[in-house]
């Protein structure tokens, strides 16, 4: 079913303009687009621009926080890093495919209303959330503050409880 | 004969199970314990009250109780205090680091569950390794190493050690006298060995030895009161154990005891202390109790008892190293729990006959407790030092515990047997 909701859609605040990486490019040309563009999630798109997944931020910088981190309770008490602040990734792992470190993306469709996109990114813990077309084409990406300033601008028709 | 064919089959088909990890040990072994009692019923050989009379409960009980200590202790961050500290102390110098975290770890396993220690400790010191730019391998290999050999020394360092006990009826100031002489020596030689075989490794000096000195032990411990109460009521727990023969009280009933005192004083989460009990252990050992068990209604340990009769022909002394040397192969590529549980029976059998079964109880902890140094899957705190360093640059492979944690298994076990004959008269006592 479509959801025809005016202003109340995503496309209607998503931004359109998507910097994307091909499924074929190696890890080492996704950092190079984060840190070019200074953007936290780059989605991975096939030869016909379909979506298949998403590389974030975070995933790029777990090749180089060490994973044993995980294991400990807390690192207060590491007041210096030491040898580990030099610690880069192997070179053969910068030179792997993007298809090895991306996540399975969450999207939605264009005409997704705007608090279902909301709930989404609340429960995904996601800061931006990818909107594809009915073909599954990347169309667009809106982050939390697109969704929720286009959310917030509905109260303006919110009648005042005060005359 | 058919029944004591198909209870072996049930008893060799659970070990490999719980061998080839085709299944979780707990799950092998309670559907081990199942066939053998629905088999036995059916036979008419093993019921459900012979089953429930093979479970040791005393064994289960002291297990509990000081699962209980460890639950309560786990969080508030006692074993990364001592880790950090070690780690302070060595001022980064890499031979003693070594030394130091191998005998924290060793001391807290020889009182309190060592799986649980190594995987407190483990990332403490992989974090210590690689501030400091070195390899975390031989620390990570040393403890696991010196942790199974020190815990060899007291009744609750090593869980074949409760069940000997338990079956032998020896006390916590009889492994005093008897292991801890034996496993002092065996624990120094491993830790030399350690550092030889690793010479390389440790031959490396890190250029920042200052970062170790602004680590803060203090700030690892999140309840330092629940830590402190926990730690009396251990250190308590072990002095009433050396009480243990005066005051004609079981090990069992001072765990739980500690383990009721400790709860009461510190009064913590009872479902959080609850879900940290490793209740598949519990499960596992009495598991294994019926299967076995159910091997010894079947007649299957009696034949076995006379099998090894038949061969008792070299002096007892040397029959206790082959005994050592027996227990020990299989505890390196076998759970060396099942493998105690299983020989239990077979002494106690061999002692109805008349063989004097003292020093052989001994062989048995030795031969346990050592071998489980020779593989990577020779004892659970192999296994999770191993799959620990899989988060790191510089895995440990299997490849790499035989070529570094075999010849510390042959060198605890020779010199265990060498001194086993030497001191056989004090193991006939």
């Amino acid at each position: 079913m479509k959801i025809d909701g005016g202003d109340t859609v995503i496309k209607n605040c998503m931004k359109r303009h998507v910097i994307s990486i091909s499924a074929s490019a190696t890890i080492r040309q996704a950092a190079q687009l984060v840190e070019k563009h200074h953007i936290g999630v780059v989605p991975v798109v096939d030869d016909e621009d379909k979506l298949v997944g998403v590389i974030n931020l975070g995933d790029l910088l777990s090749l180089e926080l060490p994973d044993f981190f995980n294991l400990l309770p807390d690192l207060d008490f590491v007041h210096d890093f030491g040898a580990v602040e030099a610690t880069r990734p192997f070179p053969e792992q910068l030179d792997l495919s993007v298809t090895k470190l991306m996540q399975p993306a969450v999207y939605i469709e264009e005409t997704c209303g705007l608090l279902r996109a909301y709930a989404l990114m609340v429960k995904h813990d996601l800061q931006d959330l990818l909107v594809v077309s009915g073909d599954g084409s990347l169309v667009g990406i809106a982050s939390r503050v697109d969704i929720g300033a286009a959310i917030l601008s509905a109260w303006k028709t919110v009648a005042g409880s005060t005359p | 004969m058919i029944a004591q064919v198909i209870t072996t089959l049930i008893f060799l088909t659970s070990l490999w199970l719980i061998f080839s990890e085709k299944l979780n040990r707990a799950i092998a072994g309670l559907l081990g314990a199942v066939l053998m009692v629905g088999f036995g019923k059916f036979m008419h050989f093993y019921d459900k009250s012979q089953a429930i009379a093979a479970v040791d409960f005393n064994t289960l009980g002291l297990l509990l109780g000081m699962m209980i200590l460890v639950a309560l202790l786990e969080p508030t961050g006692f074993f990364q205090y001592l880790a950090v500290w070690a780690g302070r102390l060595s001022r980064g110098r890499p031979i003693v680091l070594l030394a130091l975290l191998g005998s924290v770890t060793t001391v807290i396993s020889m009182f309190l569950d060592n799986v649980t220690t190594v995987v407190l400790i483990a990332p403490v010191t992989i974090l210590i390794c690689e501030i400091l730019g070195i390899n975390p391998t031989p620390y990570l290999m040393a403890e696991a190493l010196l942790s199974d050999t020190g815990g060899v020394a007291t009744l609750v360092g090593d869980p074949p050690n409760v069940l000997i006990a338990s079956a032998a009826g020896f006390s916590f100031a009889d492994f005093l006298t008897h292991a801890l002489p034996i496993v002092a020596v065996a624990w120094i030689v491993a830790l030399g060995l350690v550092r030889y075989l690793f010479r390389r490794e440790l031959a490396i000096r890190p250029s920042n030895t200052e970062v170790v000195l602004k680590l803060n032990p203090r700030e690892t411990l999140e309840d330092p009161k629940t830590a402190g109460k926990a730690l009396v009521v251990l250190l308590g727990a072990i002095l009433v154990f050396f009480m243990e023969e005066p005051l004609g009280i079981h090990p069992a009933f001072i765990a739980l005891s500690a383990a009721a005192v400790a709860l009461t004083w510190i009064r913590p989460d009872i479902n959080g202390v609850l879900r940290r009990i490793e209740w598949s252990v519990l499960v596992f050992f009495a598991a294994l109790f019926v299967i076995v068990g159910g091997l010894e209604a079947s007649g299957v340990l009696s034949r076995f008892v006379n099998l090894i009769e038949n061969a008792y022909i070299i002096p007892p002394a040397l029959f206790g190293v082959v005994l050592l040397w027996f227990s020990a192969g299989l505890s390196a590529f076998v759970d060396n729990v099942p493998i105690t549980i299983a020989l239990i029976p077979v002494l106690q059998g061999l002692g109805a006959n008349g063989v004097d079964i003292q020093p052989l109880w001994w062989a048995l902890a030795f031969g346990t407790g050592f071998g489980g140094n020779g593989t990577i899957i020779g004892s659970t705190a192999n296994i999770v030092v191993a799959s620990i360093s899989e988060r790191t640059r510089t895995p440990i492979t299997a490849k790499l515990w035989n070529k570094r944690g075999l010849p510390v298994m042959l060198a605890t076990c020779t010199i265990a047997s060498v001194l086993y004959l030497f001191l056989y008269p004090l193991f006939t006592r």
